[in-house]
């Protein structure tokens, strides 16, 4: 007895500063972003006023914002999409051929993901520069004339962002799927194989349904994160332009706190918050199978 | 035994956490204590808050110390090129600094959000004091109109809110070189501007580019003020009802988006933070002809590569007529008291020791020009010729559109008259959309005018 109550004494203790810091750092924030959306106050203002839900009816009556989130929603279903192609396709290769120098593709893969995201925006930036720029120069070889795409003009700059996150984001998860699919045993892949099935047989019918855990857990992960990469990109990029173009749901809310809008830019919180959170349990939903085991 | 260390070390922790926020508390307490002091005695320590420019930080430790030799008090000094993420979250939390050097204008809106806030200390005052170590006033060494503009006083009462700092001529940039070798004329008409364009074409030069569209509002005011003098440039920045469609309005509107026409397609594409100075390159590489920008190009630009022969040239806005006249928007930048501020007293000391001829020559040196009476005279090498812009005929144009209380939707002034300038350029929306946005913006606007 006396024994048990130290016990729960112990836990109590170790879990209690971590109970205590994501109360004070994470849930009382996020209960103050749903009370600050009711309010019409600047960022450096000592009054508020309670404004009720208008903050919420302007919200989604404005053009911008509409705009911004249909970016973000593309950004979530085009990047992912693509991501995860790529970062499945490699990852397979790459722990199921015998390629040279593997370790040094996996380093090369896995750089992009350590460099911060201004620096990549600078690497970019010269990529995609209209005169003498890597992507133009390339393309102008190729065609065997002088051509200047505008890479960061409003018809293509959703483009070129996504191009940036996506290959900024391939090496991660490519080097988070090699693991599990390590862990996959050889004997299955060589009885299918006895059995006749292909390589992309293989691929479909053992590796996709073993790992699927990890792809599922890394899928809702990857959503979420790209909602925050998506302004990380669009701020050091393309500053949401040109004209409002490449604009996306946390940007727009950054702008409205700089317009002295801290209500409103509270409100768009909100909405993203709830859009993010809706969002990773429909994934969670809809990537629900039976835990495969062997 | 294992399990007691393991309870001592989680003890530790949680001691060491609870001291944390003891310690949060006794920096909360203390500035109380100090301003409970000053109001006997004059603080003996002062922050400032500025923010660095191509001027540089150096010339702000260099004043502060020359402040603190003159009146003994200390001087805490933060500066930074994002000077509004350092400070802003202690100022969310009530703790402002006592002086913060920090211009209208910049994406962040700081500034623009204390005086739509009210939330700056009124320094009418300052201008009759007498600058420290000197026995002048500061209202008789700053140059005049600096201190009657909106910028300075934003509701329009006569009281004095913002110090006018460091000043700029705005105006078109250009290669002076390439003008001498091609034997082209700097326009003095819009008319000659689109001849000129239509030649330069032919050789393949654009006529215009702009960095950001940022750097459309002291090209908008000097326009304003070109069409149609201060009459129109008062009733346009107050938002005047039916404003928008008169004649100088429409003026406006058409040389713009006749200028767009005229811009290096380009430029959309590289009009960002990261890429702005990318366009600034096309005028160094003889690929447009002219931008708007301040004197502080030169030193900005001063690393990069540039065509043969190439020289800074700078010309006010063309006048609208033949014969009429020609306008260079005055920039400058702005230091303020936060009505939150501890120590209101030793701030307005040292705003006023700002104007001093030392605090002057110190910026000076860095290429940072006070507006005091005089200091033209003093200038050389391209400032010299910058700043001789007014001698040769060119008028200032001052102020800026009126502050309005900020409204969910409504957008920021330069998100409304500015940014669709990309679009303009790259044939997203059309003039007349332009104008409709602005006309509905613009009523909402007068509807939250502050005064």
């Amino acid at each position: 007895m006396l024994k048990s109550k130290g016990r729960s004494r112990f836990i109590f203790l170790c879990v209690a500063p971590a109970v205590i810091l994501f109360t004070v750092f994470m849930v009382v924030p996020t209960l103050n972003v749903f009370r600050m959306s009711l309010f019409e106050r600047g960022a450096y203002s000592p009054t508020e006023t309670f404004v009720g839900l208008s903050n919420f009816e302007v919200l989604f009556q404005d053009a911008k914002f509409i705009r911004s989130m249909q970016n973000t929603i593309l950004l979530i279903v085009v990047v992912t999409i693509i991501t995860f192609f790529f970062a499945l396709s490699f990852a397979a290769i790459l722990t199921r051929e015998k390629i040279k120098g593997q370790d040094f593709f996996r380093v090369i893969f896995y750089i992009p993901n350590i460099l911060s995201i201004v620096v990549i925006s600078g690497i970019f930036s010269a990529i995609y520069k209209p005169e003498n720029g890597m992507l133009n120069t390339l393309l102008s070889f190729f065609a065997g004339d002088t051509v200047q795409v505008l890479w960061k003009d409003a018809k293509l700059v959703m483009v070129s962002v996504i191009i940036a996150m996506v290959w900024q984001a391939i090496g991660y998860y490519m080097v988070m799927y090699m693991a599990s699919m390590s862990a996959v045993s050889l004997s299955l892949y060589e009885s299918a194989s006895l059995d006749g099935a292909g390589r992309l047989t293989q691929f479909f019918q053992i590796t996709i349904p073993l790992i699927w855990t990890n792809i599922r857990t890394t899928l809702t992960f990857f959503i979420i994160s790209n909602i925050n990469m998506a302004f990380l990109f669009v701020k050091a990029m393309t500053s949401g332009g040109p004209g409002g173009a490449s604009e996306v749901a946390l940007s727009f809310m950054y702008n409205q706190k700089d317009a002295g809008l801290y209500g409103y830019s509270m409100a768009a919180g909100v909405v993203i918050f709830l859009f993010s959170f809706a969002l990773s349990a429909l994934v969670n939903r809809a990537t629900k199978r039976t835990p495969l085991e062997y | 035994m294992k399990k007691t260390i393991a309870l001592l070390l989680v003890l530790v922790l949680a001691l060491g956490m609870l001291a944390g926020c003891g310690g949060s508390n006794d920096t909360a307490e203390a500035p109380a204590a100090d301003s409970g002091e000053t109001a006997e005695t004059p603080a003996a320590e002062i922050s400032v808050a500025a923010i660095e420019t191509a001027y540089g930080s150096e010339m702000w430790q260099q004043v502060a110390e020359a402040f603190t030799a003159e009146t003994g008090i200390k001087v805490n000094l933060t500066t930074d090129k994002n000077l509004e993420d350092v400070i802003g979250p202690a100022m969310q939390g009530g703790e402002f600094p006592d002086v913060i050097h920090l211009a209208t204008g910049r994406e962040a809106g700081l500034t623009e959000q204390f005086i739509k806030d009210k939330n700056i200390a009124d320094i009418t005052d300052v201008l009759s004091m007498t600058v420290p170590g000197e026995d002048v006033t500061v209202a008789d060494k700053i140059a005049g109109g600096f201190t009657e503009t909106s910028l300075t006083n934003p509701y329009g009462d006569g009281k004095t809110y913002l110090a006018p700092m460091f000043y700029s001529p705005c105006g078109l940039f250009y290669n002076a070189g390439l003008f001498a070798e091609k034997g082209w004329e700097v326009p003095t008409t819009w008319d000659e501007m689109w001849e000129l364009g239509d030649k330069a074409m032919e050789e393949g030069i654009y006529l215009f580019t702009y960095p950001t569209t940022g750097y459309f509002d002291a090209f908008l005011y000097a326009l304003m003020y070109t069409v149609g003098g201060p009459e129109f440039f008062d009733a346009a920045t107050h938002y005047e009802d039916g404003i928008w469609d008169t004649e100088e309005a429409k003026e406006c509107f058409d040389i713009i988006a006749k200028l767009a026409t005229y811009t290096n397609p380009i430029t959309p594409a590289q009009a960002n933070d990261q890429d702005f100075t990318q366009n600034q390159q096309l005028v160094l590489d003889n690929k447009a002809l002219f931008m708007p920008n301040g004197t502080w190009i030169v030193g900005e630009m001063a690393e990069a590569p540039r065509a043969e022969g190439f020289q800074w040239g700078m010309t006010a806005l063309p006048a609208a007529t033949e014969g009429g006249d020609c306008y260079s928007y005055t920039w400058f930048e702005q230091a303020w008291i936060p009505a939150g501020a501890e120590n209101i007293d030793a701030a307005k000391q040292f705003i006023a020791f700002l104007y001093s001829d030392t605090a002057c020559e110190i910026f000076a040196a860095a290429g940072a020009i006070q507006p005091v009476l005089g200091i033209a005279d003093t200038l050389e090498g391209d400032n010299q010729m910058f700043y001789s812009i007014y001698d040769d005929g060119a008028k200032a144009a001052m102020g800026n559109f009126a502050s309005y209380t900020a409204v969910a939707g409504l957008g920021t002034v330069r998100e409304v008259f500015m940014d669709p300038v990309n679009s303009l350029v790259n044939g997203e929306i059309t003039e007349e959309q332009w104008i409709e946005n602005i006309k509905t913006a613009s009523a909402q606007m007068l509807a939250n005018i502050q005064s």
